[in-house]
């Protein structure tokens, strides 16, 4: 037998136990145990943030974070955003601002953005880039994804985009990434 | 995936040393893991334990000293020095700098002690503190050792660190009067291709000590003693730099640079220019608030 460690932890809500080897990630676990694949592991090196979960609000590589030190820790995912159903106002501005194509970044995006807001509600464009500087997007949709966080954060979404055209006036499919 | 190993959680040093000891030497010290978990991952590194120094109280803390150093405990994170109210008054340049460490998830979870003892030639807060002529303290069952990070530092990813010590704190020792300490990077992936710290102290109005530290270029950071000295005696003003530092960058032809998958040799060497001078304003900026 490989050592084990029990683990339990919050998971969006709910507390979970789980035997778990020290070795298995936090990303293995959500995935593998918990049957929780929303969050998605692409570089495994904590460079893509498509793992991006939150442990005790903070954002973190799922890929690169033990399970055992999510022991007695509140752990968001993106499956807990939405509640009965209901998307929450970040997701439903993603689908309002076109902010994914291929939709694998997505779950990261919304966890990265998700703590961006809690820790800043009212960002500016800047603060959203700096923010989300560490989650990369293979479609190059950077401008929508910076829109849709500025518009679940209130702010208007295109009048600080040099250039921007609003979308509900015209398709704007060739935006720049930011 | 990672290697098999076992997990210990002592609560205190000396339970770390004891943890230690019980596995013959065949154990790495896991704090964020942000350096060691990848290095395991990609099975550059094995280990049959690593013992968890989280719960280690001895390496927590940030604070301000008796003599008015700053103590930053091994622990602290990144994001942690990027927020700290003692880091923003005390070292404005050093909360710059964390602000711009890789991305926000490995600043939540990777560790200013973990980053030194890794001693990834590409490190940020080495290279400043380098200039700011931080002492690195260490501890093992042996008993306490401290050094200069230019001692500490021995190669690329290798340190005077013995496997059994753990790095409890750097401190940060109170600058002279009037100093400022900046610095700038330039970064194509998640770490700096060239970087250029400056620690200035403004005396009569002219520039009185001056202490230049480069990263990323060499193959650990390093003084540049003839650049430091370069800027010496310049009036302290912001238009007066550029004939010092014309000169101060020249001294960085002396330095053996390492071309790399950020340039050639040549140029980073011309970006640690460029960066030198932003640094340097900066650094005299701060020094004249402080005046």
């Amino acid at each position: 037998m490989h050592e084990t460690v029990d683990l339990t932890f919050d998971v969006n809500g709910t507390e979970r136990t789980v035997q778990v080897e020290p070795r298995e990630t936090l990303a293995d676990v959500l995935r593998e145990r918990l049957a929780l694949t929303g969050t998605k592991v692409s570089c495994d090196a904590q460079v893509c943030g498509a793992c991006t979960v939150l442990v005790d609000d903070l954002a973190v590589s799922a890929c690169t974070y033990l399970a055992v030190d999510a022991d007695g820790r509140r752990v968001r995912t993106v499956e807990g955003l939405a509640t009965d159903g209901r998307l929450d106002r970040l997701q439903q501005a993603f689908i309002d601002h076109a902010g994914f194509q291929c939709g694998f970044c997505t779950p990261g995006m919304l966890m990265a953005a998700t703590a961006l807001l809690e820790d800043d509600p009212q960002p500016g464009r800047d603060a959203v880039i700096h923010g989300l500087e560490g989650n990369l997007c293979r479609c190059t949709g950077y401008a929508h994804i910076v829109d849709a966080v500025l518009a679940a954060a209130d702010r208007p979404a295109t009048t600080d985009r040099p250039g921007a055209m609003d979308r509900s006036a015209s398709a704007d499919d060739a935006g720049p990434a930011a | 995936m990672i290697p098999r190993f076992s997990l210990a959680r002592p609560r205190s040093l000396t339970e770390a040393f004891e943890a230690f000891d019980a596995t013959g030497g065949d154990a790495a010290w896991l704090a964020g893991g942000t350096e060691l978990l990848q290095v395991m991952k990609m099975g550059l590194a094995q280990f049959g334990t690593l013992i968890d120094i989280k719960a280690l109280p001895e390496l927590r803390g940030l604070d301000r000293t008796a003599d008015g150093s700053v103590r930053i405990g091994a622990l602290t994170t990144h994001r942690e020095l990027e927020r700290s109210a003692v880091i923003a008054e005390e070292l404005p340049g050093l909360a710059r700098l964390e602000a711009q460490v890789a991305n926000v998830r490995v600043r939540n979870t990777g560790t200013i002690g973990g980053n030194l003892a890794f001693a990834e030639p590409h490190s940020d807060p080495a290279t400043f503190f380098l200039a700011c002529d931080a002492v690195v303290s260490l501890a093992s069952a042996r008993g306490r050792r401290e050094m200069g990070v230019d001692e500490f530092v021995q190669g690329p990813l290798f340190t005077a660190r013995d496997q059994d010590e753990l790095v409890v704190d750097i401190i940060v020792p109170p600058p002279a009067r009037a100093t400022g300490r900046g610095y700038d990077k330039i970064a194509f992936f998640e770490r700096p291709a060239a970087s250029v710290a400056v620690r200035l102290a403004v005396t009569d109005g002219a520039i009185g000590d001056a202490t230049v530290a480069v990263g990323s270029l060499t193959e650990v950071p390093t003084l540049v003693p003839r650049a430091s000295a370069a800027l010496r005696g310049t009036e302290a003003r912001p238009e007066t730099l550029s004939t010092a530092l014309r000169s101060a960058v020249d001294a960085f032809g002396e330095l053996d640079v390492v071309a790399d998958l950020n340039g050639s040799a040549d140029y980073k060497r011309h970006l640690a220019g460029i960066l030198l001078g932003r640094a340097a304003e900066r650094a005299l900026t701060e020094a004249l608030a402080r005046a």
